[in-house]
């Protein structure tokens, strides 16, 4: 059922800006790394001389946490919005399907999306570096796959309350500020206790899969009463 | 005993302590067009949506084709089609688009999509999107869409709500089309009694959250029957008169009147020829035609008005 209302939602995003969002973050990252280096080269290949590949991921990561959240922020609101801009809710919830399977849906749908992106990054990321003139048969595979895996888990634990927040209410205002300034303080190192922090600390920090885990168990666990709120919510 | 396709028991929903909906006991048979009616704010949308699940009843029991509705939601819905309120298409999409993403859900032959589209005449229009279309296209598809399931149930609230007179009779000649073509049942809304009256076989008037009428057009009709009065010198002797003469009459409304009631034309032409011949004076005798209109107002009192 759940796979239907994937299905149906996809088509709702055609033309939506969904997807354009999606591939622009990670290629502007990557734009903004390839002016990085473009602009101090010399430095920059001096500087990370013993591990140029490892040195463009750590350049590019600094961004990824701050553009992951927002990315969360904008692309649940931009869902959302599709069934609150003509209250298409109370249409969709009429229909025989279960509203777990909508939700679901609108999960996996943001879900998928950031998917994208981080693997667009990480495919980025091997392109600039041939760019670079880096050697191709040293790129650090694994460590790529980390840079597109473990910050987008780690994100999930913003990613249900605020995907939540941008379904329930109409008003997006309260939901897109929480989520900007979540962003924001992503920038920031603070304790490691707190979320924000779990999508650069998942792949900077030695323990990184803990901040995943936590993530995403911590996501997974408010998805449950978030869709239990939705399953019984009136729709007006 | 009627089968019935809708049927709440003492019904309700409070918000914040006060009753949007109280004690309802909607019956809809199988194939009728049921007229639901009352004025702005009277608690039809909020009952529409009970019936659709959208929200929780606070009190009361739904039944749709006989099943509990808070059980078996999902196998009723699959036999509804409904269009709540203004329609709510994705201006985005074009309307096949729109009927796509519902198809997508519920699981029909792509071919149905064809079909609703003749069905509501917007086949021509089909590749545009909505965000174009005028109201009334747009209620169309909104038609169109609750149609898309292959529904035994038709729910519609306010389906004319801002359309222009030839709007609203395409939309009129569309559903009435339904039980004869199709054997659909639909539960129709309107705060318009006259929009309702020429294809409701039965309505229901609720006021206030309240159902205050439930019956059919025509016994709605019989009621709203001409009344004849007479406007005589002293009443009071010429209704004394009439009984002694076996002729119903009482009281009326305005100064010095009697009423006669429905009476017929040899009934109203004996009291006349009575009080006359006993020295009466008759100075008018006049037909009171109430208007179904007017008995709808009276029937959901000064809030019609509103």
């Amino acid at each position: 059922m759940i796979v239907q209302a994937i299905r149906s939602d996809l088509l709702k995003i055609n033309g939506k800006g969904l997807w354009f969002l999606t591939f622009l973050a990670p290629v502007g990252l990557i734009a903004m790394q390839g002016l990085n280096y473009g602009l101090r080269y010399d430095y920059m290949i001096k500087a990370y001389a013993g591990d140029p590949w490892g040195g463009l991921l750590d350049n590019i990561l600094m961004f990824v946490p701050i553009a992951l959240l927002m990315g969360i922020t904008i692309l649940s609101s931009m869902l959302a919005n599709v069934e609150h801009h003509t209250s298409a809710w109370k249409q969709l919830l009429a229909l025989p399907i279960s509203r777990y399977a909508v939700f679901g849906s609108k999960f996996a749908i943001v879900a998928l999306l950031l998917a994208v992106a981080s693997i667009v990054l990480a495919l980025g990321s091997f392109g600039l570096g041939l760019l670079l003139g880096f050697d191709a048969a040293d790129f650090p595979v694994t460590d790529a796959i980390k840079l597109a895996a473990y910050p987008y888990l780690a994100s999930w634990t913003l990613l249900t309350p605020v995907l939540w927040m941008c379904v329930t209410y109409r008003n997006q205002s309260l939901p897109i500020t929480i989520g900007i300034v979540a962003a924001l303080i992503s920038v920031f190192p603070l304790s490691e206790w707190v979320p924000t922090n779990w999508p650069l600390a998942s792949y900077k920090a030695e323990n990184g899969e803990t901040f995943v885990l936590a993530g995403l168990i911590i996501g997974l666990v408010i998805l449950l009463p978030a869709a239990v709120h939705f399953n019984r919510k009136d729709v007006n | 005993m009627k089968e019935w396709i809708i049927e709440t028991r003492g019904l309700g929903k409070r918000y914040k302590g006060r009753y949007a909906v109280s004690n309802l006991n909607l019956q809809i048979a199988k194939g009728e067009i049921y007229g639901f009616l009352g004025p702005n704010g009277a608690g039809k949308t909020t009952t529409i949506r009970m019936l659709l699940g959208l929200i929780k009843p606070s009190g009361g029991s739904i039944r749709i084709f006989g099943r509990p509705l808070e059980k078996d939601r999902l196998s009723i819905l699959r036999k509804v089609g409904s269009l709540v309120e203004y329609p709510s298409n994705y201006g985005h999409l074009t309307a096949v688009q729109n009927l796509e993403a519902i198809r997508r859900i519920i699981g029909v032959p792509a071919s149905r999509i064809d079909e609703v589209l003749a069905i509501v005449g917007l086949t021509k229009e089909a590749k545009r999107p909505v965000k174009g279309y005028s109201l009334g296209m747009k209620q169309r598809l909104g038609i169109a869409s609750a149609l898309l399931g292959n529904p035994e149930l038709l729910i519609l609230d306010e389906p004319t709500n801002g359309l222009d007179p030839s709007g609203i009779l395409e939309i009129r000649e569309l559903i009435k089309e339904m039980p004869r073509q199709y054997g659909i049942t639909v539960l129709i809304s309107s705060h318009l009694l006259s929009e309702v009256e020429q294809m409701a076989s039965v309505v229901g008037i609720i006021r206030r959250g309240e159902l205050v009428f439930q019956d059919t057009i025509n016994s709605l009709r019989t009621q709203s029957q001409s009344a004849v009065t007479l406007r005589v010198s002293e009443r009071e002797d010429a209704l004394g008169v009439l009984a002694s003469r076996g002729i119903e009459a009482a009281i009326g409304a305005g100064d010095s009147t009697l009423s006669l009631g429905s009476a017929g034309d040899a009934a109203v032409a004996l009291a006349v020829k009575e009080l006359v011949q006993s020295g009466h004076a008759v100075y008018r005798v006049e037909e009171d035609r109430k208007t179904l209109e007017k008995l709808f107002l009276e029937i959901v009192g000064e809030d019609g008005s509103l």
